[in-house]
């Protein structure tokens, strides 16, 4: 594996998070008490031939974007912006694929606030996939969410453990 | 998990050396020293009144397989057989028919050598080697009583015991290689032969017995590999063309047939690829102990590598793996081309705690 993070998907592939947009994330981990909490959107793959899928970017806190130790206020347009720039300068292959936002705690956990954000996005958003993912950023792990557009249902999802030394 | 077949084709398409009938080039540099040896031959058996024995040539080695490789240095290698109509009760030496190869054609270029196995004719321009031609004579079996076909081994100077006729069956070979498979599962074959073989050119020393030689890998490929499609559709039966996979489980099956032995006064772990005709030796017979244990490790190495690739999500980094074994010839696609298209996306604003 390279430098990047796998989760095991519900189409039977992969969800990985790549190095680049790891780094992007892990720039705002919450390990100080002076940390806001953040977030943004998962820009990247669903990678051609395979029901795998692959984070290459996100984007990161905005101007809009309300934030504080517990809570992250994302305001859409920038951030669509972003979503439609990526899309067009990859010619349509380089695809929203959900949100992101951090946690001050080391095994992160999906709050109720989340859950329901994330059961709203399935319903209000506008995208061309059955799946969205949800990711938070732990102060040490990372976790993922797989929601399913038709049943709404969130799941969280299994990592493959790193095998490089 | 990321499907790689398409980049495993490119870098087959850079890699293969096409076969003399698909390679004027090729062809016309062996049609060259053929024509030069047929005038030569003339004059030097006429300045001696004697009658030359008649011959005939065959393509042999990688080129009649369609296994070859392009050389990293450039340095083609053409592969020919000369069949001389010599019987070896009458020409117990085959230094003697060597030798009227090796006088007809010396001065031809600057550098012609008689080597145990053949005679080889070197091109080159200035300093930096083009090709060479590989002819290696054989007495026909027509001509001798026990009606077998054998290949003049030894140089001048080499002591008699040295110098033989060795039984070989070179279109026996061929027969056998070409048999296995057919179809799509000889293409497979070849395919992973070659990435093989450009690996070996890329991660082992040229000099000496170092590299394992490209005919054991061939043989290896006969004896271990077998041609693997993957399932993408359990219901509908649909699979696909699947080189990694394959290759993967050939070098596998190489590392799983090393076997410990006793030789030069230890034990050690070796791979034999025994010819399938006479005379059924072990090809990878000259590599020292210490060589076959560098062999088993840059196979281990290789198969770690695969396996990486094999897991790994995204075909770009997948394929950035497989360059560090197979080369820069590997291609590693653009990333957005690895995506599917979509249709666009509009998000509405989102709270999180």
């Amino acid at each position: 594996m390279s430098s990047g993070i796998c989760f095991c998907n519900s189409q039977g592939g992969l969800f990985k998070i790549g190095e680049n947009a790891l780094l992007q994330m892990r720039a705002y981990v919450q390990d100080d008490p002076g940390k806001a909490e953040a977030g943004g959107v998962l820009l990247g793959r669903f990678i051609v031939d395979s029901a795998d899928i692959v984070v290459d970017q996100v984007t990161i806190p905005m101007p809009g974007d309300k934030r504080s130790r517990h809570r992250f206020f994302r305001e859409a347009k920038n951030h669509q912006a972003m979503i439609d720039r990526r899309w067009n300068q990859s010619k349509h292959r380089c695809n929203y694929l959900g949100g992101w936002h951090t946690h001050p705690e080391p095994n992160p956990t999906a709050s109720k606030t989340d859950i329901r954000d994330w059961k709203r996005a399935l319903r209000q958003n506008q995208f061309d996939s059955e799946t969205l993912y949800f990711v938070i950023v732990g102060t040490q792990e990372v976790s993922a969410w797989e929601g399913n557009r038709h049943t709404r249902l969130i799941k969280e999802l299994m990592s493959i453990p790193d095998q490089e030394n | 998990m990321a499907d790689i077949q398409k980049q495993f084709e490119e870098f087959n398409d850079v890699v293969r050396l096409k076969q003399y009938e698909h390679n004027a080039n090729l062809r016309e540099k062996r049609d060259v020293i053929l024509k030069k040896l047929k005038e030569r031959l003339k004059v030097l058996f006429e300045e001696r009144d004697d009658d030359l024995p008649k011959y005939t040539h065959f393509d042999q080695g990688s080129y009649k397989l369609g296994t070859g490789v392009k050389p990293l240095t450039g340095d083609f290698d053409i592969d020919v057989g000369l069949l001389f109509e010599v019987d070896r009760d009458e020409y117990r030496d085959p230094v003697v028919v060597k030798q009227w190869v090796y006088d007809a054609l010396d001065g031809h270029t600057k550098k012609v050598e008689m080597r145990r196995p053949c005679v080889t004719v070197f091109y080159q321009n200035g300093e930096e080697p083009l090709y060479h031609v590989d002819l290696a004579v054989y007495s026909a079996a027509d001509s001798n009583f026990d009606n077998k076909i054998c290949v003049g081994k030894g140089k001048q100077g080499s002591p008699p015991e040295n110098c033989i006729w060795e039984e070989a069956d070179p279109d026996g070979l061929i027969t056998v290689l070409t048999g296995k498979y057919s179809g799509d599962d000889w293409e497979q074959f070849r395919r992973c032969l070659r990435y093989l073989k450009r690996w070996k050119d890329l991660k082992f020393p040229t000099a000496g017995n170092a590299a394992p030689v490209g005919i054991g890998l061939t043989i290896a490929a006969y004896n271990w590999f077998y041609p693997k499609q993957k399932i993408v559709d359990n219901y509908a039966g649909q699979t696909r063309t699947d080189d990694l996979g394959a290759l993967l489980d050939f070098a596998n099956a190489m590392l799983c047939n090393f076997n410990l032995v006793f030789r030069d006064g230890e034990y050690a772990e070796r791979i034999e690829a025994k010819l399938p005709v006479v005379p059924y030796g072990d090809v990878f017979e000259k590599m020292s102990n210490q060589y076959m244990t560098k062999f088993k490790e840059k196979l281990q190495k290789l198969v770690a590598v695969m396996e990486e690739a094999m897991k790994e999500a995204d075909p770009v980094e997948a394929c950035k793996k497989l360059q560090k074994v197979f080369g820069d010839d590997f291609p590693v696609p653009e990333r957005d081309d690895t995506g599917a298209k979509r249709g666009p996306a509009i998000i509405t604003s989102s709270h999180s705690a």
